[in-house]
């Protein structure tokens, strides 16, 4: 059973991430309400799907009039990254029960996996740990999107700003996953794609195509650099 | 809302959960193919792009690459700036929606 002191040790190591997560997790209710979603409707969406990006993105995607299989979808791809940190991370929870990995998978994101990966590559860290961790962030998330929610019939925000909200945020999430060339020259790629093509189909399923064109691309070129990496070594 | 919030909620819950979940109750035991964990790589980059391009370029509906016309050109110039300098999700938010807010009600 989780102990008085995991708990105060998941909280303590997550508290400034917590502290960001408040204002965006109010933003993200309000863009929820003024969407058309109840506060019972954001509650449970913010502790069954609990995922920022994806939460705004709904929002954003809801006003324009997409249809439920393209949100969906969209939010697949968008979450699609969690595969791979949720991979990453299983190779400290190899002595966890089945429960207890089917709940701890459930509050996995992007900042308590960051830092929960570092506390167990360089620190002594359990699983209880790592799940007051993600609890915290959680807990939190859930509350300030139903706060958000709840003020934001109170607020009147021009539609064009609020949206911006989640692009902005999605910029910063951009940036700080460009860390090498190549992937610069992929997100350019997807970038350009998406324009042209929702300036062909008008429709968010451009976004989808882009996405998945410019990944397979970004493979490709690395398997060409790889080869040819192999190659001027056989030379040598 | 032309959606049915219930059924969208759920999806979503589904589609999110699987990710997250799979690996971690597989991978344990064993590892994913080489070729698809690096294909899978380029894909966080590659939505977040789709995502920003898609709508910054885009003003009143329509294709814009003027930065005078189109407010939302930069400001998204200076969140990237901000997040590269400071690595910080909520002072780049920050940064891009007050120079918009700016930017609309100056305009």
């Amino acid at each position: 059973m989780m102990k008085r002191k995991d708990w105060q040790d998941g909280f303590r190591i997550i508290f400034p991430v917590v502290l960001g997560y408040i204002p965006l997790g109010l933003a993200c209710g309000m863009l929820l309400y003024d969407s058309g979603f109840s506060i019972v409707a954001i509650l449970l969406m913010s502790l069954f799907v609990f995922a920022g990006a994806a939460q705004f993105m709904t929002a954003s995607m809801v006003v324009m009039g997409a249809t439920t299989p393209t949100i969906i979808m969209m939010v697949f791809f968008l979450n699609l990254r969690h595969l791979l940190m949720s991979s990453s991370l299983s190779k400290f929870f190899k002595n966890s029960s089945v429960p207890f990995i089917l709940l701890f998978s459930h509050t996995l994101a992007d900042e308590a996996y960051a830092v929960n990966y570092n506390q167990f590559q360089n620190h002594k860290w359990s699983e209880h740990q790592a799940l007051a961790t993600n609890l915290s962030a959680y807990i939190t998330w859930a509350l300030s999107t139903v706060v958000g929610g709840w003020m934001g019939s109170a607020l009147m925000i021009d539609i064009t700003i609020m949206n911006y909200v989640l692009i902005a945020m999605f910029i910063a999430l951009l940036i700080n996953q460009l860390v090498s060339k190549l992937f610069v020259v992929v997100g350019l790629a997807a970038g350009i794609l998406s324009v042209v093509l929702m300036e062909l189909l008008h429709h968010n399923i451009a976004l989808v195509i882009a996405a998945i064109i410019a990944s397979f691309f970004g493979y490709l070129i690395d398997k060409y650099l790889d080869e040819k990496k192999m190659k001027e070594v056989h030379i040598k | 809302m032309t959606v049915n919030p219930w059924i969208l909620i759920s999806g979503m819950a589904i589609v999110t959960y699987l990710p997250r979940m799979l690996p971690m109750l597989v991978l344990s035991k064993r590892t994913i193919p080489e070729k698809l964990a690096k294909w899978m790589s380029f894909i966080p980059v590659s939505i977040f792009s789709a995502l920003i391009f898609s709508d910054i370029f885009f003003w009143a509906g329509s294709l814009n690459g003027d930065p005078f016309t189109n407010l939302k050109l930069i400001p998204s110039i200076l969140t990237a700036a901000i997040a590269y300098y400071t690595k910080s999700l909520l002072w780049s938010m920050v940064a891009g929606v007050a120079s918009l807010s700016l930017f609309i009600y100056l305009s």
